[in-house]
């Protein structure tokens, strides 16, 4: 029998190839200190990521996300030092921040029937530019200590609190496309719009879900990158949404929707968090990253495509031989 | 030759013109010192800017694809075009330099979504990021100087009271006129948008159309570069990034349907034109640039939502951005 090699197993041996490369190369790398802290850092990439995966499924985009998250940061900022801390309550602002501003992508996109690329390029502009008018660009760095301490929480001593955010959002995003029956419905609609319709999905529904829970995530993970980062820089996710979409496309996810998994994604995400701690500690210029970033997106999706093409080619042999 | 057939204008460019006018109208009565010489002047050196990369991104949207690698291969090729310069080279030979490096930009692109088919969005992400990263790697993120004092005629010059920049984007709006108009390869980009199955049946040489597309939009931005590194008389990475999301913003204004196979260059004129004054005029009532953003944001929102509930008024079922019959002259003769 032979073992069918799916997307995901491809980049999983890249990972692991590239893992055990940098071990040998860094004697750093190998360190618990290390690896913990290429989690903790990408940590919200990887919850985006994650977003942005269900997006891409039912074949949209949301290129809002860098300044969704920055909106929610900026607001949480404020809300803190107005209020002072207190988990829960921030917890639940960054949340209700982030899904408001998702579900205005969603009526949008719903209501407007244009591509989402440029809806949501319109909403970036206009949510950046807000953000941009209200901070005058300034950091917000008079957080309250609570939440200084907060941010460095470590379960059983070294798991950093963060993770265990990333830890939640995959498990529950994961459950939520496989076993509810919202999950088989995002499926369904990027398969086949039309299939999905006909068989009585409300995909107007889903849509604005979709997107609602895209600002969902933008909240928890601005909640978590205030977290770790200790204050507040509006700039700090400008053109972000790049790459959230290069780890999704990396993590196999199909740009016309249907295709893409949870774990796909946060592989993709892996493989960029390694390729950037690699060339650090390898030394290499840090302007190289965008060039061997680039590259690997045109070289990953174009293996893919060529993958797909020859398999296609197999079929059609069977066809006629049958 | 009916010329007066190209300058008809649909009923939704109409509505674009009579905008554009309203605006006019009502900045000139408002904003200060708005009908001054020098506000001309800025708003014609920067206008073009906008308008190529535009003409540009038009083309490829045209064939249901997207460019978003346009601004930096706008960056590239200036930096190419700036660092031959600043080591001596004549002044067409690092011009020539520039539109090699861009065309190489575009070239590469066409290879891998003409050839293997590869989604554009994607593609052109990839190399977004990686232009990016390799005019970064150039420059160390700085920017390259040194220009001789003439090549700097280009962005601040004049010919007969018409700044430079304006003449080139004059003669690239014709260009992109006649080609999509008054060629094959231009009936085969609406085609290809339109119905790329169809078109690839009907014996179009789909991937040769498409790699002169992103060529094409290649070209753009070069022009694009060279005024840029003539008016800031340097160049550097983020010079111009951001024209992508003002650019799509400005076709889709311009009426170009985003799913491809509709849209005229007179729209995507007018739609530039309308961006220019608009964000002159709030720079003139001394709005924070941050708010002009959010109104640019809000306008393209705004024009979609209007193209949808004028659609459904007419009760035309789903079709594409710009209903009116008029506009289906740009298209391919449809009566065959």
């Amino acid at each position: 029998m032979k073992v069918r090699l799916g997307k995901e197993s491809g980049i999983f041996i890249v990972l692991l190839a590239l893992f055990v490369a940098l071990s040998f190369i860094s004697p750093v790398f190998l360190t618990a200190d290390n690896l913990i802290d290429l989690v903790r850092t990408n940590v919200v990439l990887g919850i985006l990521a994650i977003g942005m995966t269900i997006v891409i499924l039912i074949g949209g985009i949301d290129v809002s996300v860098g300044a969704m998250t920055a909106a929610v940061t900026v607001l949480l900022g404020y809300f803190t030092v107005a209020f002072g801390f207190q988990p829960l309550v921030a917890l639940l602002v960054s949340i209700a921040g982030g899904t408001l501003l998702g579900l205005i992508n969603g009526l949008l996109v719903t209501k407007i029937r244009v591509h989402a690329i440029v809806v949501t390029l319109g909403t970036l502009s206009i949510y950046s530019g807000f953000t941009m008018y209200v901070t005058g660009g300034s950091w917000i760095n008079n957080l309250p200590a609570e939440f200084i301490e907060f941010g460095r929480i470590r379960l059983l001593g070294f798991v950093p609190i963060q993770i265990l955010f990333l830890l939640a959002v995959a498990l529950a995003t994961w459950f939520m496309l496989r076993h509810l029956h919202i999950g088989r419905a995002i499926y369904a609609l990027g398969g086949s719009p039309v299939a999905a319709e006909r068989s009585g999905i409300d995909t107007a529904r889903v849509q604005q879900f979709v997107y609602a829970y895209m600002g969902f995530l933008a909240g928890v993970a601005a909640f978590v990158h205030t977290s770790i980062y200790r204050q507040v820089d509006p700039n700090a996710f400008t053109g972000f949404e790049l790459q959230v979409i290069a780890a999704v496309v990396l993590g196999g996810a199909s740009i016309m929707g249907g295709r893409g998994s949870v774990w796909g994604s946060l592989l993709g995400v892996a493989l960029l968090a390694l390729i950037g701690n690699g060339l650090t500690l390898a030394r290499i210029s840090s302007f190289w990253h965008k060039v061997i970033i680039g590259l690997f997106i045109v070289i990953a999706v174009s293996f893919d495509i060529w993958q797909r093409k020859r398999q296609e080619r197999r079929m059609a042999k069977i066809d006629v031989m049958g | 030759m009916k010329l007066w057939q190209y300058l008809r204008l649909s009923a939704y460019e109409t509505t674009l013109l009579a905008v554009f006018a309203g605006l006019f109208l009502l900045f000139s009565l408002t904003a200060p010192n708005f009908l001054s010489a020098a506000n001309f002047r800025s708003m014609m050196v920067q206008l073009p800017e906008l308008g190529l990369i535009s003409l540009g991104m038009m083309a490829v949207v045209l064939t249901a694809g997207i460019d978003l690698s346009i601004t930096f291969t706008a960056a590239l090729s200036g930096i190419a075009l700036a660092w031959c310069l600043s080591h001596g080279w004549p002044i067409p030979a690092a011009m020539l330099a520039g539109l090699v490096t861009a065309l190489l930009c575009g070239a590469f692109n066409g290879v891998f979504i003409a050839g293997m088919r590869i989604s554009p969005i994607v593609m052109t992400l990839g190399t977004m990021i990686l232009y990016e990263g390799i005019a970064l790697q150039f420059t160390k993120g700085g920017s390259i100087s040194g220009f001789p004092e003439a090549y700097s005629v280009i962005g601040s010059g004049s010919v007969a009271g018409i700044p430079v920049p304006m003449l080139i984007f004059t003669g690239a709006i014709l260009l992109t006129a006649i080609l999509l108009n008054r060629t094959a390869w231009g009936r085969s980009v609406y085609m290809i948008g339109s119905n790329p199955t169809a078109a690839e049946f009907s014996g179009i040489r789909v991937r040769s159309v498409l790699m002169g597309v992103y060529l094409f939009s290649a070209l753009m931005a070069a022009l694009a570069a060279v005024i840029m590194t003539s008016r800031y008389n340097s160049a550097k990475v983020d010079y111009g990034s951001s024209y992508l999301l003002k650019s799509v913003a400005t076709i889709v204004l311009g009426g170009v349907s985003i799913q491809g196979g509709a849209g005229t260059v007179k729209g995507v004129v007018l739609g530039a034109a309308i961006f220019q004054i608009l964000s002159s005029a709030l720079n003139l009532y001394g709005l924070s640039p941050h708010l002009v953003d959010v109104l640019t944001g809000t306008v393209l929102i705004f024009v979609l939502a209007v193209n949808l509930l004028n659609q459904k008024w007419k009760r035309a079922p789903r079709t594409r951005v710009p209903p009116p019959p008029e506009a289906t002259e740009a298209k391919v003769p449809a009566s065959r």
